[in-house]
C-alpha cells in the first residue's frame, strides 16, 4: 500500500493586485487654496474690526449700543459656538481614534492642546487686562469735575432760554393785556400799529404778531390781524409757527411758547398770550418773539450737546463698556479660532504623511504592492513618501518575479505530481510487489502487491524494515536488504522462497539502493515478483513431457509383452498341470500388470494431452446438480448439502471438464471421509470482482499444511493406490478456464476447495 | 447621567411658566365693546429711575409694547389672533427743559405732544388708555381670549453677553360677549 505523497510546495499564489486606487480627496482644511482664502477672510474681518474699532468716535451712541453691538455679539457667539464645535468635534474625534488605538491621535491632541494653551492663556490675560482698562477708562470719563464743568455749561444755556422765554412771555402777557379793550374782531384795527411800534422800536422785542380768533377760521381758529417787526430781525421768520402757537393759546390753554430755528441761522423765541375781553373772552392772541443771535444758539447749542454727549455717555456706559469688550472678545476668539485651525493644520500637516505611510505599510503587508503614497509637500516628508514608494515599487517587481518562479514551481510541481501518481497508479495496479526503504531504515511505501505477497499492511509503513522482516518466513527479504544498504552494485534477481499460510511462495527480488546526487545512500527500493505461477508452470510442463514420454515410451512395448505373455499361456496349456499352473499364474499376474500399465499410461497420456475446454453458457448450478445426482445412493452414510446461489450468473464453461473437476474433488472427499459425513457444495457470486465461486467442503481428517501446496502437483497422492495426477489435472482444467483453486481447511474439520470462475 | 438631566429638563419645562409668572409688570385691562376690543395697559412703577437718567440725556428713549390678542389651545401653543406695535417716544431738549412726546400705532403716528412736566411723561410713555386695537369680527362669541403686551425700551442701558430678550410681560383674559 502506497503512502501519499506530500505536495512539493506551499507556495500560493498572491491575491490579485487591486485596482490602483484614486488619491482620496484632500480635506477642506488641507487645500492650500480655501487655507489661504481663509487666513484672507480672518484677516479682512480683523482689519475690518480694527477700522469699525477706529471709527466708534463717529458713530452715535444709540446706534453703537443698538446695531454695533448687536452685529458684535452675534459674531462673538457665531465664532464661539463654531470654537466650541471644533474643539468639541476634535475631542470626540481624539476619544475615539485613542479607542481605535489610531496612530498620532494622542500626537495631535498634544500639539492641538499646546497650540490651544499658548495662546488661550495670553489671550485672556488680554481680555481681561483689556477689559479693566475699558472700565477704569469709562470710569474715569465720568469724573466729578467734568460732570460739574458740563452741567454748569448746560444750566447756564438753559437758564438764559428759561430767562428770555419768561420775558417774552411776559411782553406777550403785558401786551395781550393793552389789548383787551380793543375789538380785534373788526376787520380794522386803528391804532394797533401805532400802539405796537414802541414795542419793537425800543427794541425789546424782534417782533409782535396778534391774531383775532374767529370761529369761522378754520381748524386754526386764529387769523392774523397784524405784526410790527424790528428792522434788525433777519427775514426768515414763520408765520405758521406762530399761528401755530396762537392756535394752541386760542384753545385757552394758557401761555405757551415755542423755539423756531431761523434759516440764516439763530433761533426765534416765541412766547403767546391770549388777549382777553372785559368779560373774560379771549378775542385774540398776541405773540411776541426775541431773536437770539445764530452764534449764541449755537454755543449754547454745543454746550447743551456738550452736555448731553456726556450724559448719554454715562447712560450708555454699561453698553458701550460691552461693544469695546466684545472687541476685545472678537479678537481673542479669532486669535483662538486661528490658534485652533492653525493647531489642527499643523497637526495634519505633520501626521498625515506618517499616516499615509502606516497606513500604506499596512497595505503593502497586506500584498496590495500597487498601493502608492501621494506626495503632497516637497520637504523632508515629500521625500520620505518618495522613497517608501520606490520601496514599494521594488518591493512589487520582487513580488511580480517571485509569482513567476512560483508558477514555474507549480507547474513543475504539477509535473512532478502527475508523474507521481502515474507511477503511483501503476504501483498499485502491477503484481509486482514494490517496497521504499528511506536512508534511516524505515519503510516509506509499500504498494498493494508487496503487502498481499508478503502479508504486511499499511502499519509496516514507517516503521523499521527490520522490525517488519524480522519475521521467520521474511529473514530472506531482510539479507537482500542489507545487501542494497551497503550501497554496492544491483545485485541480481534473486529467488527467494518464503513460506506463507504454509505454502510456498516464491519471489524473484532485487534490491536497489537509492542514491542522492553526492552518492550517498538515501535508501533502497525492493522489488519482487510472484513467481510461483511460473515455477508451477514450468514444474507441470516438465511432469507433461514426461507423461508423454513415458506414455509413449511405456505404452509401445506392453502390448507385445501382454502378447507375449498369452502366447505363453496358450504354448503352456498342454504342459503338465504344475508347470501350467506356475505359467498361468505367471502370465496372469504379467497380463495384469501389463493391464494396470495400460491404465497408468492412459492417465498420463491424458494429462499430456489435455484438450482446450470448449466454453458454453452453464448454469453452474444445474450443472453442479446433475454432477451430484450420479451419487445418489451409492453411499449410505455420506449425505450432500447443496447450497446453491440464486444470484449466480450464467458463466462460460466446458460442462464435461467443469464435471470431471467436480467429480475429482467429490471422489477424493469420499475416499478421505471413508464414506461417512457431510459433503457441502456451494455456490456464490462476487459481482465486485466478477467472480463465480464453487466450494466443494468436507468434515473428512482435513490436509496436513505440509501436503496442501503439493496437492495439485502431478504424482503426488496421499492415496495408497493414485497417478496423483487428479488434482494436477483439475487445477489445469481450472486454468484453461481463467480461473484458480485453492484449498484451505474446512470449519470445524475437514478440507475445503474453493474454484473461482470468470464471470 | 439621567439623574442629573431630570432636574434641567425641569427647570425647562416649568421656564416658560416662572418666565410668565414673574413679567406681570404690565398691567393690562381688555374691553370688548362697540365691534373693538379696547386695551388699556400701564407699565408698573411708571419710569425707571435708569429711564429718567436715559431721556434726561437727550437720548431718544422709546417704549415699544407689542401686544398681541391670542386664544389658548390645549395641548399645544395659544394662537395668535392679531398683533400691533405701539410706540411711545421722547425727547428731552436740556436747553429748554421740554420734552418732545409722540406715539405711534403700528409706525403710524398717533399723537404727539410737547411738555415740560416729568410726571406728563411717564404718562405718555407708561400709560395708554382704550386703545382700540382689535376688531371683534373675528372672535368667537363666550369664547375666552387673553391680551399679552410685552413692554420694550430702547436705548437699552445695560449690557449683557446675551443681548437677546428680555422685556416685560403681562397678559389679561377676557370672555368675548357680542
Amino acid at each position: 500500500m502506497a503512502t501519499p505523497l506530500r505536495a512539493a510546495s506551499s507556495i500560493r499564489p498572491a491575491p490579485p493586485a487591486p485596482q490602483p486606487a484614486r488619491p482620496p480627496r484632500r480635506p477642506i482644511r488641507d487645500n492650500p487654496r480655501l487655507l489661504l482664502a481663509g487666513i484672507v477672510v480672518l484677516v479682512a474681518a480683523f482689519v475690518g474690526l480694527l477700522a469699525l474699532a477706529s471709527r466708534t468716535t463717529s458713530f452715535s451712541p444709540d446706534f453703537l449700543t443698538e446695531v454695533v453691538l448687536y452685529a458684535l455679539s452675534v459674531a462673538d457667539l457665531t465664532m464661539l459656538v463654531g470654537l466650541v464645535f471644533v474643539l468639541a468635534r476634535n475631542i470626540i474625534k481624539l476619544l475615539v481614534e485613542r479607542r481605535r488605538a489610531l496612530p498620532f491621535a494622542r500626537f495631535r491632541a498634544k500639539l492641538v492642546a499646546v497650540l490651544l494653551g499658548l495662546t488661550l492663556i495670553p489671550s485672556i490675560l488680554v481680555l481681561l487686562v483689556g477689559s479693566e482698562l475699558i472700565r477704569n477708562s469709562t470710569d474715569r470719563w465720568f469724573n466729578a469735575p467734568m460732570d460739574e464743568v458740563l452741567s454748569s455749561a448746560n444750566r447756564i444755556a438753559a437758564d438764559y432760554y428759561a430767562e428770555r422765554q419768561r420775558f417774552v412771555l411776559a411782553q406777550a402777557a403785558r401786551i395781550a393785556k393793552t389789548l383787551g379793550d380793543v375789538d380785534l374782531q373788526s376787520a380794522n384795527v386803528p391804532g394797533l400799529q401805532d400802539r405796537l411800534g414802541p414795542e419793537v422800536a425800543e427794541d425789546r422785542l424782534k417782533l409782535v404778531e396778534v391774531f383775532r380768533v374767529t370761529a369761522d377760521a378754520g381748524p386754526s381758529r386764529v387769523a392774523p390781524i397784524l405784526d410790527v417787526a424790528s428792522p434788525s430781525l433777519p427775514p426768515g421768520a414763520l408765520r405758521a409757527s406762530a399761528e401755530r402757537l396762537a392756535s394752541h393759546v386760542a384753545t385757552g390753554a394758557g401761555e405757551t411758547w415755542a423755539l423756531e430755528p431761523m434759516a440764516i441761522g439763530g433761533e426765534l423765541l416765541r412766547g403767546a398770550a391770549a388777549v382777553r375781553a372785559p368779560d373774560g373772552r379771549i378775542t385774540g392772541v398776541v405773540v411776541a418773539s426775541d431773536y437770539l443771535t445764530g452764534e449764541l444758539a449755537a454755543r449754547s447749542r454745543r454746550m447743551t450737546a456738550a452736555y448731553e454727549d456726556y450724559r448719554q455717555l454715562r447712560v450708555l456706559k454699561a453698553p458701550l463698556f460691552g461693544v469695546y469688550v466684545s472687541f476685545f472678545l472678537m479678537v481673542t476668539l479669532m486669535i483662538l479660532v486661528g490658534a485652533t485651525w492653525m493647531g489642527l493644520y499643523l497637526a495634519k500637516r505633520i501626521t498625515r504623511p506618517v499616516q499615509l505611510l502606516a497606513v500604506a505599510a499596512r497595505e503593502i503587508g497586506a500584498g496590495h504592492l500597487d498601493h502608492r503614497v501621494e506626495r503632497e509637500t516637497a520637504d523632508e516628508f515629500g521625500a520620505l513618501v518618495e522613497a517608501f514608494n520606490s520601496m514599494a515599487e521594488e518591493l512589487a517587481t520582487s513580488r511580480q518575479d517571485l509569482e513567476r518562479s512560483a508558477i514555474d514551481l507549480e507547474r513543475k510541481h504539477l509535473e512532478g505530481e502527475g508523474r507521481r501518481r502515474y507511477i503511483e497508479t501503476i504501483l498499485e495496479r502491477i503484481a509486482t510487489g514494490v517496497i521504499s526503504i528511506d536512508e534511516r531504515g524505515a519503510i516509506s511505501t509499500v504498494n498493494d502487491a508487496a503487502g498481499r505477497l508478503l502479508g504486511v499492511g499499511a502499519e509496516a509503513v514507517g516503521r523499521q524494515a527490520t522490525e517488519v522482516f524480522a519475521r521467520e518466513d521474511l529473514s530472506p527479504m531482510s539479507t537482500l536488504l542489507r545487501s542494497a544498504a551497503t550501497g554496492g552494485e544491483e545485485s541480481p534477481p534473486q529467488e527467494i522462497a518464503l513460506t506463507r499460510d504454509g505454502r510456498d511462495v516464491h519471489l524473484a527480488a532485487v534490491a536497489t539502493a537509492l542514491t542522492g546526487d553526492g552518492g550517498h545512500v538515501e535508501g533502497a527500493v525492493l522489488v519482487f515478483d510472484d513467481v510461483t505461477p511460473l515455477i508451477r508452470s514450468q514444474k507441470v510442463a516438465a511432469w507433461r513431457e514426461v507423461a508423454r514420454r513415458l506414455a509413449h515410451e511405456i505404452k509401445n512395448p506392453l502390448t507385445p509383452i501382454q502378447l507375449s505373455a498369452e502366447r505363453l499361456q496358450r504354448h503352456f496349456g498342454t504342459a503338465p498341470p504344475p508347470t501350467r499352473a506356475l505359467v498361468d499364474e505367471c502370465t496372469t499376474t504379467i497380463v495384469n500388470e501389463v493391464e494396470s500399465l495400460k491404465g497408468l499410461v492412459d492417465e498420463f497420456s491424458q494429462f499430456a494431452r489435455m484438450p482446450s475446454p470448449k466454453t458454453v453458457p452453464t448454469v453452474l448450478g444445474a450443472l453442479l446438480d446433475d454432477t451430484l445426482a450420479l451419487y445418489d445412493g451409492l453411499f449410505a452414510e455420506l449425505r450432500f448439502e447443496r447450497r446453491f446461489a440464486a444470484d449466480l450468473p450464467i458463466v462460460r464453461v466446458d460442462p464435461e471438464q467443469m464435471r470431471r473437476v467436480v467429480i475429482n474433488l467429490v471422489d477424493n472427499a469420499v475416499e478421505a471421509m471413508e464414506r461417512r459425513g457431510v459433503i457441502t457444495v456451494e455456490t456464490h457470486h462476487d459481482p465486485a470482482n466478477h467472480l463465480a465461486r464453487i466450494i466443494v467442503a468436507d468434515d473428512g481428517p482435513g490436509i496436513t499444511t505440509a501436503d496442501r501446496e503439493k496437492l495439485f502437483m502431478p504424482y503426488f497422492s496421499t492415496k495408497r493406490r493414485g497417478s496423483g495426477l487428479g488434482l494436477a489435472i483439475v487445477r489445469r482444467i481450472i486454468a484453461e478456464h481463467g480461473g484458480s483453486i485453492d484449498v484451505t481447511d474446512n470449519a470445524p474439520r475437514g478440507t475445503r476447495f474453493t474454484i473461482e470462475l470468470p464471470c | 447621567m439621567i439623574r442629573r438631566a431630570l432636574p434641567l429638563l425641569a427647570l425647562i419645562a416649568v421656564a416658560p411658566l416662572l418666565l410668565g409668572a414673574a413679567g406681570d409688570a404690565v398691567r393690562v385691562t381688555p374691553l370688548a365693546r362697540d365691534g373693538q376690543v379696547y386695551v388699556s395697559f400701564s407699565l408698573d412703577g411708571g419710569l425707571t429711575p435708569d429711564m429718567r437718567e436715559t431721556i434726561r440725556s437727550g437720548l431718544q428713549t422709546s417704549y415699544g409694547y407689542d401686544i398681541e390678542l391670542r386664544r389658548g389651545v390645549t395641548i399645544w401653543f395659544d394662537r395668535t389672533l392679531a398683533a400691533t406695535t405701539v410706540t411711545a417716544t421722547v425727547q428731552f431738549d436740556n436747553l429748554t427743559r421740554r420734552h418732545q412726546l409722540s406715539r405711534s400705532i403700528d409706525g403710524r403716528v398717533d399723537a404727539a405732544e410737547v411738555t415740560e412736566s416729568d410726571e406728563e411723561v411717564g404718562r405718555w410713555m407708561t400709560s395708554f388708555e382704550r386703545l382700540p386695537l382689535f376688531s371683534t369680527a373675528d372672535l368667537e362669541p363666550n369664547a375666552e381670549y387673553y391680551v399679552r403686551v410685552r413692554a420694550r425700551t430702547r436705548p437699552r442701558s445695560t449690557w449683557s453677553l446675551w443681548p437677546w430678550g428680555g422685556g416685560q410681560w403681562g397678559h389679561a383674559t377676557f370672555t368675548f360677549i357680542p
